[in-house]
């Protein structure tokens, strides 16, 4: 007996030391491992906006919308949907094939539950903010409701393919409790989580009953590597597929080896400056000298290797807020020209703030440092200051931000509401810029329900705010990914990198 | 003997209570005064700066700190550390479930730093006025002088790009489960009888605790020598050579015995800073423990789960210490004549 231990522990021990140099593991035939950034910061995914958990969400949960790889709203759980002419209250009819993980058929009662029952019902999510307009939605069949708003929701649709905004099961909640549901969550999903372990790793496995197209690999383990370089030395190893988020020279370098492919995407995320509509940037020739100075495309080139689109407007190509012919020319003679009016130069320059982050997003200290030496040639002399992102927030609060911040904001829908309305918003506690002259064209445009009509209004007031100088955009950032050749993937406009469309070629 | 012990251990929890109970408030008044906003942060952007401050309101932030402090400590006597912003879950559960990770970390590094450390302590001593000890000493400087992460970084290239024979994410393989019991994965994948996952989870734990076990193993190394240089200097290691010991019987069963005492003690001190030193090293190898959770509430500015987590620092370090005074006890008679 105790031989047959002693044999049993040496076959083990040797299966274990053998067991690394078994190569390609991780790019077994249905199964791919994806090294990824951050973890979900709960399963309930009404709970938090975390941009970039939504992927992941997505595989487990279904949105009432989507969006296609364009960022064009396509039907989902809802088939169809009508919004008002006064935007007070939407229409939607659901499909009636879908069901949930664990076998409940998902109907209009599920609907009502994740957009107003448990919103109503105090459970702490965030969803209830995005979702505050709701008064009621009215069941009228299995697959039929209409939802009244309390006042116009133009971009009800948008959000129904937005951050949060997920269907959870409203029986298997109610019924087994909320802690059960984060520790075993059930969607509708193209797949089921299999494995969960906090900040380590995510296993999905394909869900075979799924309503829409199977997913084409069977077994998704995602990775939580927080470390870029540990993200990089996963892919490289063998230990990782797929990875995103790298630093741009990595991709570079990736770019020159075989069986990877690595890519530079722009996305809709776009770097900015916010500025302050006080201190030093009172004066609007600073403010557009500040903005005249900065040369984007040397930016692009030197950070992001010249993939990272220049921005005149804060809103991305393709986009609906998007102004193709307008266009905010670099020029540092005019920036002098400028400034001169207002008794400035480089020998007498005026002295602003400038924070940025430091590892927030890819390169955004060094693009901080570059623009300080852009402005120092034209007569700006900045004191540039690093804050965690988390700060930023309090700063503004308490009204002691700089005049500039060098910021980076992503707009998954690509409605300018959503971005612009936001950016420029006095009322919300992410906008730098309180002024009432862009701050109240805003305002309005919250209540316009025509489409046509809302999106001409931002248009307006983006090209109006960076007129103003209310706004310095720089820069559409870019997605770094590097991937096994032969693991191909849906590139969405967004940056997406959704479990359900990877497949091994 | 297990009488002054048990009166040691009684008399350092007593002390460890207004520790921590100073800690604790040092700790709160900090976080507190950080230009950072919980509210916002607990908050989606979309909220407005009304609804940003009525949430203020409700989390209590707009009361004078020493009233914030005492509802929190009331809480946290009854187990209740506050929620933490970024997931939503009692700040206490998450640092229980990370816990376990660390603390299986740090052991292992310290075994290693344990067994670097003597093993190189006796190497040095052993090499004394040779020529190979100029080498050995340099040496032991070199490694005093990389941090752990860049152990990190070094091994995770070396090992894990280059030479591809050890893995460096996680804790355990993508196609095995991870057992839970205790926490602790060695021990839950032995109680389950899984053999394949206490293997995987043995390999997945070789890199980073060989990263923190060579930053803490050089001061061992070097502190053992020298109180071995000055054991040597005493009138009983003489004695024991006159007895016909040989040189490697009075170094191993007379030497050693003494002079582990300062090593002793210092490699308490030590692991209470390896404990800490987890953090960047589980974030570099993405180990699931404590440290990476703290990385996380600090860029969330998530201050309850922060609190919480800085808390358990406190203790662990605590409790390290009368471990390692409990030790000293043990191994010295002459303060348990005091």
């Amino acid at each position: 007996m105790k031989l047959k231990r002693r044999a049993f522990l040496q076959m083990a021990t040797a299966a274990s030391v053998a067991a690394p140099f078994v190569r390609g593991a991780a790019a077994a035939a249905d199964a791919a491992t994806i090294g990824w950034p951050n973890d979900v910061p709960s399963w309930d995914p009404n709970q938090r906006f975390t941009p970039d958990a939504q992927p992941i969400f997505k595989a487990v949960y279904d949105q009432p919308l989507d969006q296609d790889t364009q960022l064009k709203l396509v039907p989902h759980l809802i088939k169809r949907w009508e919004l008002a002419p006064d935007a007070t209250s939407m229409a939607v009819e659901l499909r009636d094939d879908v069901t949930f993980h664990n076998g409940d058929k998902m109907t209009a009662e599920d609907f009502r539950y994740t957009f107003l029952e448990r919103i109503k019902s105090g459970v702490k999510l965030d969803t209830a903010n995005s979702w505050k307009k709701v008064d009621d939605i009215v069941i009228e069949s299995p697959t039929k409701a209409t939802m009244k708003f309390n006042a116009p929701n133009p971009t009800a649709p948008q959000w129904m393919a937005f951050l949060g905004s997920y269907m959870v099961p409203k029986k298997y909640i109610e019924s087994g409790g909320l802690e059960n549901f984060q520790k075993k969550p059930v969607g509708t999903g193209p797949y089921k989580l299999a494995e969960y372990e906090l900040n380590s790793r995510i296993v999905l496995e394909r869900n075979d009953q799924y309503w829409g197209p199977k997913a084409k690999v069977a077994r998704i383990t995602i990775q939580i590597i927080k470390d870029p370089s540990a993200r990089v030395a996963a892919i490289q190893s063998g230990q990782a597929d797929f990875t995103l988020n790298v630093p741009v020279r990595e991709v570079q370098r990736f770019q020159g080896q075989s069986g990877f492919a690595a890519e530079l995407n722009p996305i809709t995320r776009v770097i900015l400056l916010q500025v302050r509509a006080d201190l030093n940037f009172a004066d609007q020739n600073v403010r557009l000298a500040a903005h005249h100075a900065i040369d984007k495309a040397a930016l692009s080139k030197a950070f992001y290797g010249g993939a990272a689109v220049p921005l005149s407007v804060v809103a991305t190509p393709g986009s609906p807020g998007y102004l193709p012919d307008f266009s905010f020319k670099y020029d540092a003679e005019l920036a002098k020209e400028l400034l001169k009016k207002s008794g400035h130069g480089p020998d007498n320059p005026v002295k602003i703030g400038l924070a940025a982050t430091n590892g927030q997003f890819p390169s955004d200290y060094d693009i901080a440092r570059a623009i300080v030496q852009m402005w120092q040639k034209v007569g700006i002399e900045a004191d540039l200051q690093v804050i965690e992102y988390a700060k930023y927030f309090e700063l503004n609060r308490a009204s002691k931000l700089p005049e500039a911040t060098l910021y980076s904001w992503d707009n998954a829908t690509g409605d300018p509401e959503i971005f612009s309305g936001y950016l420029l918003n006095p009322k919300l506690p992410f906008s730098a810029w309180k002024d009432e002259a862009v701050g109240g064209q805003v305002l309005k445009l919250f209540n316009v329900a025509d489409y046509d009509a809302r999106i001409a209004g931002y248009r307006e007031v983006e090209r109006f705010a960076v007129e103003q100088g209310a706004t310095i955009p720089l820069l559409q950032s870019v997605l770094t990914v590097v991937r096994k050749r032969n693991l191909q993937y849906a590139k969405y406009g967004n940056g997406w990198v959704l479990p359900q469309t990877l497949q091994w070629s | 003997m297990l009488a002054i012990v048990a009166k040691l251990v009684a008399r350092r929890l007593l002390v460890a209570i207004p520790i921590l109970f100073v800690v604790s408030a040092l700790l709160f008044c900090v976080l507190r005064k950080l230009p950072v906003d919980p509210a916002a942060m607990s908050l989606p952007t979309t909220a407005t700066i009304a609804e940003v401050e009525a949430k203020r309101h409700e989390m209590g932030l707009d009361r004078p700190l020493p009233q914030q402090y005492v509802i929190w400590l009331a809480d946290a006597l009854q187990g209740n550390f506050g929620r933490s912003i970024q997931f939503g879950r009692e700040a206490g559960s998450l640092v229980a479930a990370t816990l376990p990770a660390t603390i299986q970390l740090a052991g292992a590094a310290m075994v290693l730093a344990a067994i670097f450390g003597l093993g190189g302590g006796l190497l040095l001593f052993h090499l004394r006025g040779s020529s190979l000890e100029t080498v050995v000493d340099f040496a032991s400087i070199l490694l005093l002088s990389i941090p752990e992460f860049l152990w990190g970084l070094i091994l995770l290239f070396v090992f894990g790009v280059v030479l591809q024979v050890l893995p460096f994410t996680g804790a355990v393989s993508p196609n095995l489960p991870q057992p839970h019991v205790t926490g602790f994965l060695l021990l839950d994948a032995l109680w389950v009888g899984r053999l394949d996952v206490f293997a995987s989870a043995l390999r997945h734990l070789i890199l980073p605790a060989f990263a923190l076990g060579l930053a803490f193993s050089p001061a061992i190394m070097r502190v053992l020598r020298s109180s071995l240089f000055d054991v040597y200097h005493e009138d009983y290691i003489q004695q024991a050579r006159l007895r016909g010991l040989s040189e490697r019987q009075v170094l191993l069963r007379h030497a050693l015995k003494n002079a582990a005492l300062p090593t002793l003690t210092l490699a308490g001190v030590q692991f209470g800073i390896l404990f800490s030193g987890t953090l960047l090293v589980e974030v570099i190898y993405s180990y699931p423990g404590m440290g990476n959770l703290m990385v996380d509430a600090v860029r969330n500015a998530d201050l309850p789960l922060i609190q919480a987590i800085g808390l358990t620092y406190c203790v662990a370090v605590l409790l390290i210490n009368t471990v390692v005074d409990s030790l000293y006890l043990v191994l010295n008679p002459k303060l348990r004549v005091r």
